[in-house]
């Protein structure tokens, strides 16, 4: 454990320095991801002049619920940038370096280069979050720990689905656009998934549970949330890993190199 | 014994593309597979310290077989053990105790300098410091690359950067190395100096290689046992001389003349190969040399005569051709 | 002229040869339509109004983002940055091709493929939600939309073009092309139409070039501004296209002379 976590370190500093190198672009990478924070934020504050309130939600819970978006999805991009990286490995072939080294790949694959650049924005998401979270009313101290364990299943069920975009990838060499539609489904989120209409809301529910990753935590939160669907997400979350797990081992045996 | 191998095969399959667009729409539904046997029911063991080469063309599943051997594929059927473990099971022990160098691929961390990437080793292969700083120094020695190792890797030339893809594979001193193409776009010169390197290694530290390269001079100068693989089946094992007898009963005789002959004279001896004076070549069997060439001093008057076993691409590209 | 059309044609089929990389990014496109989509399903609920807009003209609106964005938006052109980075401009100046009809070509050809897929997604998404649309039958402000259409396109491929020149003097092309494509997305309205915003803000998004490329064709279809204000909108576009085709005309110039003195 303690190698891994020295590993981690010296991998993420590899990475930044990496990062830091092309300054320019790194920094204006940055500016953009605060500019699109900013302008959703913007939006939201034009609504609330107008509007107090959207099927059913205050304005505080709706930003509640898209800071705890960009919570969710800046910690996963934090952790697992290196995902990002996998298409080359396997294309190169440099993938057959990682698989006989005495270290878990999956570890490697997965955390093998954390993004400090994200790091900002995940700070700015967190204060976002306490903020809003001051703004909704009736909140309790076992809603909040229901929603901190909500966020880190969520975390998890994000996990599963890096395992996933890993594994498609040894099959199919195809790593970049599994990645991105999970971007844009996770961006559903955004607002609450109630609002969506059947059948859309149907796939956002089990082709990827945005509801269980974004909006349950935050209807926890708000005491608005069974104490059945909190065990149903947990449930959720765990099989998700597994599968996706059981599906990189899959993956691994059916692995044929870039040679071939 | 470290290494065993019995009936190991490997199979891909393939995915077959059609043409055009209704071919294209098909295709998405209906895909058409196609079972490539890459590697096919092969047999071989090798002992502590040997410098193995394999030999084929592109495709014959050499390189297949290495990543078989060093868990990196799983077999389709057939066993492997290596120092007692089974490959695939990716033991820590093992994989600590193997090392694999590609050529043309990449393990280093191309924007940064190369000594990074050497810490990172270490840690990953939890290296002591004493053992590393020995280790890293021998390295640097043998291959003569000490003060490259702080510079960015990108900025380095392919032969410099092979040399330090090799300290990066070497590190933790593995007791079996798998060479893949090592000097595959390397210039003539840095091929040699790399052979050096492997033979020196090999003798150092008595580690087992198994090396594979389409560049003869590679395996014709370091190793004694070759294996011969072509379609994924082995089609010689043994020593490299004894293969050249095998596949080529002949030998080159190159003979200078005082005064012009007749070619049409010597076809007795053996097949003429050309002829232009003063220089004849012929190929004579081996077992009748030693007569013909006496016959031949003694009937003419011989600047010059010269005897050698053909050159060894030449008889690979019989094995290969012949069948 | 016909080699233009076969620079159309290739990159349509080159776009076939990636369908799937491009098949993915027109799902990703519709999904964030989807977003946009239900949360003004929500605010607006049916028979309300909310910043003048009925449910079905907001509806209307954000469909339609869809179809002028394939018409507007949709480009190669950041390849340009790339291609100059790369050395593989050089090729191009050899030739006895005008390097920029040749990607407005390319753009068109891109365009068709997007414009294609566009129409085939509404199509489906008409049926699955049945949204309340407004359909303009006033055959003026259709060809006022047409021509607006047309303009913003000329416009936004110069823009373009001049994005893509940054590769004469930086190796950064992605960064400010991702810092644009968020700049753009915002005060081009492919959220939510301008004229929601506070009116000082909406005024100075109305100077920008941007407005024209999505809000304003939209507005036109919705017929919701005015023959007068159309036309000035026309005039200003014909004038921003003008300053950027000068613009680009200087940038390139400089470009070239920065291109042989990195020798790349």
């Amino acid at each position: 454990m303690k190698k891994y976590l020295k590993l981690w370190y010296m991998y993420s500093i590899y990475t930044s320095q990496v990062g830091l190198q092309s300054r320019f672009g790194a920094g204006l990478f940055l500016i953009g991801k605060f500019l699109r924070f900013g302008i959703f934020l913007f939006f939201f504050y034009v609504l609330s002049a107008k509007v107090d309130e959207i099927a059913g939600y205050t304005f505080w819970q709706m930003i509640f619920i898209f800071s705890t978006f960009n919570l969710v999805d800046i910690a996963s991009q934090l952790l697992l940038r290196e995902v990002y990286r996998f298409r080359g490995y396997v294309v190169t072939g440099s993938l057959d370096y990682f698989l006989i080294r005495p270290i878990s790949p999956i570890f490697r694959f997965l955390f093998g280069g954390a993004d400090i650049l994200d790091f900002p924005m995940f700070i700015t998401s967190a204060i976002l979050v306490i903020i809003s979270l001051f703004h909704v009313e009736n909140v309790s101290v076992l809603g909040i720990i229901a929603y901190f364990s909500l966020v880190s299943n969520a975390l998890l069920i994000a996990l599963a689905f890096h395992i996933f975009v890993l594994a498609m990838g040894i099959l199919t060499t195809e790593v970049d656009n599994t990645l991105w539609l999970y971007r844009d489904l996770l961006q559903m989120g955004r607002i609450p998934t109630d609002l969506y209409t059947q059948p859309i809301r149907a796939l956002i529910t089990f082709a990827m549970p945005v509801g269980i990753m974004i909006t349950f935590p935050a209807k926890a939160l708000f005491g608005t949330l069974s104490p059945f669907l909190i065990l149903l997400s947990f449930g959720v979350g765990f099989g998700f890993l597994i599968m996706s797990y059981l599906f990189w081992q899959f993956s691994l045996r059916r692995y044929s190199s870039a040679s071939s | 014994m470290v290494i065993s191998v019995k009936n190991l095969s490997k199979e891909y399959s393939v995915f077959q593309k059609e043409t055009g667009l209704s071919g294209n729409l098909k295709s998405l539904f209906n895909r058409k597979y196609e079972t490539v046997k890459a590697v096919d029911d092969i047999s071989f063991e090798i002992e502590e310290g040997e410098l193995v080469g394999f030999i084929g063309p592109n495709g014959a599943g050499k390189t297949t077989t290495l990543k078989c051997l060093s868990g990196v594929l799983y077999p389709s059927s057939g066993k492997t053990e290596i120092l007692g473990f089974n490959p695939n099971e990716r033991k820590k022990a093992f994989l600590k105790q193997i090392g694999l160098v590609m050529g043309q691929k990449n393990q280093l961390w191309w924007d940064l300098p190369a000594v990074d990437t050497f810490i990172l080793q270490k840690e990953i292969y939890e290296i002591s410091d004493s053992r590393y700083n020995k280790t890293l120094g021998d390295l640097l020695d043998l291959l003569d690359a000490k003060d490259i190792i702080k510079i960015p890797v990108k900025k380095l030339s392919l032969g410099q950067r092979m040399k330090m893809e090799i300290v990066t594979s070497l590190l933790h001193n593995p007791k079996i190395l798998f060479l893949d193409e090592p000097t595959i776009g390397l210039d003539v010169v840095m091929q040699q100096k790399l052979r050096e390197f492997i033979k020196e290694y090999n003798n150092k530290y008595q580690s087992t290689i198994l090396l594979t390269s389409h560049y003869m001079n590679d395996v014709e100068e370091l190793c004694k046992r070759v294996i011969v693989i072509n379609h994924g089946k082995i089609l010689y094992d043994g020593v490299l001389s004894n293969l050249v007898h095998e596949y080529s009963p002949y030998k080159n005789i190159r003979i200078t003349f005082k005064d012009n002959v007749e070619p049409n004279k010597f076809t007795k001896f053996g097949e003429v190969e050309k002829y232009a004076y003063p220089q004849l070549e012929l190929f004579i069997k081996r077992d009748e040399v030693s007569s013909a060439v006496s016959k031949i001093l003694s009937d003419y008057e011989v600047e010059d005569i010269n005897i050698e076993d053909p050159e060894i691409e030449d008889v690979i590209r019989k094995v290969f051709g012949g069948e | 002229m016909k080699k233009y059309f076969w620079v159309a044609k290739n990159t349509w089929e080159e776009t076939l040869t990636y369908r799937f990389n491009f098949l993915m990014w027109r799902i990703r496109t519709v999904v964030l339509l989807l977003s946009v989509y239900f949360l003004w399903h929500s605010v607006i609920p049916e028979g309300s109004r909310l910043f003048g807009y009925t449910q079905n003209m907001m509806l209307t609106y954000i469909l339609l983002t869809s179809i002028t964005n394939a018409f507007v938006i949709s480009t190669r052109t950041h390849e340009i940055g790339d291609e100059i980075n790369s050395g593989d401009l050089s090729n191009f100046l050899i030739k006895p091709i005008n390097y920029f009809l040749y990607w407005f070509w390319k753009d068109i050809g891109d365009k068709a493929m997007n414009i294609v897929f566009s129409i085939a997604e509404l199509t489906i998404l008409f049926f699955i939600l049945r949204p309340p649309v407004f359909i303009q039958t006033d055959f003026t402000f259709l060809s006022l939309f047409c021509i607006s259409i047309f303009l913003a396109i000329v416009l936004y491929f110069f823009v373009n073009i001049l994005l893509g020149m940054i590769g004469f003097w930086s190796p950064e092309v992605w960064a400010p092309r991702f810092i644009f494509s968020i700049i753009l997305g915002f005060f081009a309205g492919n959220y939510f139409p301008l004229d929601i915003l506070p009116n000082t803000v909406f005024k100075i998004f109305e100077a920008l070039p941007f407005s024209y490329l999505i809000y304003f064709p939209i507005k036109i279809y919705l017929g919701q501004i005015g023959l007068p204000e159309i036309l000035n909108g026309f005039l200003l576009m014909v004038l921003w296209i003008g300053i950027f085709f000068i613009f680009v005309q200087v940038v390139w110039r400089k470009g070239l002379k920065a291109y042989t003195a990195q020798g790349r």
